[in-house]
């Protein structure tokens, strides 16, 4: 198992959050969380970003336990709903800082750059790119040291029509290098094209974990979409 | 008309949403209290402390004026000068009568500062007992000595100091940080494998490097030096650790930077004014010692201007690096629980 999620909770004011969870994710998954706002699933990709620490719970990332930070920063990436940039500094700036601090390699910062369709934009500051282009930046950023999982909140979100295909031609193929990936969405057309598992929260709770086949068959995408 | 009046409540919310408006509450509420600590200018309110010296003949008549006046003037004997200066120092008595070598006869006032409360409140109770007791004779007091060498502008170098640490200290700072916490960054930063601890070390380097480039570019524009150098450098290490750790500390009980630089302004006050204020309030000197900058505005004034040493100054050093190292010790533990992130 390349994650290993046992009883994973956090809970806010007025109840709101994460129940005891537990699941399993295989390398190679591209899974999707789906459910209402509020249901959970920023907190659990939080959770396992460190960003929020769980009230109890153990996740294990490659058998390293998530607490020992230092050590599973390498194997998760997390892509963040709205871009956490340095706005003032260039995109090329923003990479080489964080490509420092991950010890990587400065070349590894043109390799993303042409990956991501960025050189012609490296010099400009990210304050004066467009919400697509921050996140492809953003991506490429969680892209440096080459986690072996990824984990984004809400890729699409805010996004244009282009952008949004060109979010789903970068998922899929990430997930084609072997990336394993868990997204969260609203949007059901991008659940159905891209994962090839579903998890779905509610009110906290995981009430549907399966292919997306039985998914759309069953009453929890009926209720979910109602 | 409507709108103009919505938008003024909305702005309204949002000063009381960010804390701006504890600014509003704060300030005429720490400048009453401020004030209510300051002496009156009508001297009648606290005792003079002035020093005598054991064994110099005064004449009789101030003896006895003195004796006469025990209401208004408290008297400290002394051995000899140097022990009546070091008294000075240690804000234990306002001023010391002399023997004053430019007129035979006649005494000098030696006092901290020459254009301080103290000084004129004792030259003003002196002259109203000298008329009771002799009418319209000499002055007894001829002249005035200050402790404090150099002119207004060395004499105001410790309070531009002081407001140079703090500024960074509170309100830049806190600001930074807070801005790391709202945009996100410093979780990005804790995405990569640097550590808690060196997130914080680098915060600290940086602000102990504004302060020491603003203090050195004062003293390099004013062309002022200390004489003990060394020992001026290790307060000024002191003084940006302990104040760059306040403000990184501040800058953690904050969710975004318009909380952080209230917050910021409201520590910035009350550890500057009451400090920068002592040398005027006999009330001020005894509340001052309990702020952090008062330990560092004191013995930058003594080594700036009195010629003071940093090992008469040990204890205020070694305060300085205690309660900056309580500091960032705090703000490592929220740092570790991702509070307000």
């Amino acid at each position: 198992m390349q994650l290993e999620i046992r009883d994973l909770t956090k809970l806010y004011d007025h109840k709101r959050g994460l129940l005891p969870t537990s699941f399993d994710v295989i390398k190679g998954e591209l899974i999707a969380v789906v459910g209402h706002n509020g249901a959970g699933k920023s907190t659990l990709l939080k959770m396992l970003a460190n960003w929020i620490l769980p009230d109890s719970g153990q996740v294990l990332i490659d058998g390293i336990d998530l607490r020992n930070r230092t050590a599973v920063v390498r194997k998760v990436g997390f892509i963040p709903e709205v871009p956490n940039l340095f706005d003032f500094f260039s995109v090329e700036y923003n990479l080489k800082l964080f490509a420092v601090l991950f010890q990587t390699p400065l070349l590894r910062v043109d390799e993303v750059l042409r990956e991501f369709n960025m050189i012609p934009f490296r010099k400009n500051k990210v304050q004066v790119l467009s919400k697509g282009l921050k996140q492809r930046v953003n991506i490429g950023r969680a892209l440096l040291a080459d986690p072996p999982v990824l984990l984004f909140d809400e890729p699409t979100s805010g996004l244009d029509f282009e952008m949004t295909k060109e979010i789903y031609r970068l998922l899929i193929s990430m997930h084609d290098a072997g990336k394993t990936i868990l997204f969260t969405s609203h949007r059901p057309e991008e659940i159905k094209s891209l994962a090839t598992r579903i998890m779905v929260l509610h009110e906290g709770r995981l009430v549907f974990d399966g292919p997306p086949q039985k998914y759309f068959q069953s009453e929890v995408h009926e209720n979910l979409y109602a | 008309m409507k709108n103009i009046f919505i938008l003024a409540f909305n702005d309204l919310a949002v000063a009381i949403k960010n804390k701006t408006i504890y600014l509003i509450l704060f300030i005429p509420l720490f400048v009453f209290i401020s004030l209510g600590l300051l002496d009156r200018t009508d001297g009648d309110v606290n005792k003079i402390k002035i020093g005598l010296i054991q064994g110099y003949a005064y004449a009789p008549e101030i003896t006895r004026s003195v004796k006469a006046a025990e209401k208004l003037i408290e008297v400290t004997w002394v051995k000899n000068e140097e022990e009546g200066a070091r008294l000075l120092k240690k804000h234990k008595i306002d001023g010391v009568l002399v023997k004053n070598e430019k007129t035979p006869g006649s005494l000098a006032l030696l006092v901290l500062k020459k254009e301080s409360f103290h000084a004129f409140a004792i030259v003003q109770s002196f002259s109203a007992l000298q008329k009771a007791a002799e009418g319209n004779s000499p002055s007894w007091i001829a002249d005035i000595k200050s402790l404090h060498e150099g002119g207004v502008q060395r004499q105001t170098l410790p309070t531009w100091i002081l407001m140079l640490v703090l500024l960074v200290g509170f309100i830049i700072l806190p600001a930074q940080v807070a801005e790391e916490k709202e945009k996100k960054l410093l979780l990005a930063f804790l995405q990569t494998p640097i550590r808690e601890v060196q997130w914080l070390i680098a915060k600290l380097i940086m602000g102990m490097v504004l302060i020491i480039i603003a203090v050195a570019f004062l003293h390099l524009l004013g062309q002022f030096g200390p004489i003990n150098l060394f020992g001026y450098i290790a307060f000024i290490a002191a003084g940006s650790y302990c104040f760059s750790a306040f403000g990184i500390f501040l800058g953690f009980l904050c969710r975004n930077q318009a909380s952080a630089r209230t917050l910021g302004v409201v520590f910035y006050l009350p550890h500057l004014l009451p400090s920068a204020l002592s040398d005027v309030s006999q009330k001020l000197t005894v509340v001052a010692p309990f702020l952090p900058s008062y330990q560092l505005y004191r013995p930058l004034q003594s080594m700036l201007l009195e010629d003071g040493r940093i090992a008469d100054m040990s204890f205020e050093w070694i305060y300085l690096v205690l309660v900056g190292s309580l500091l960032f010790y705090l703000s490592y533990v929220l740092m570790k629980k991702r509070w307000l992130m």
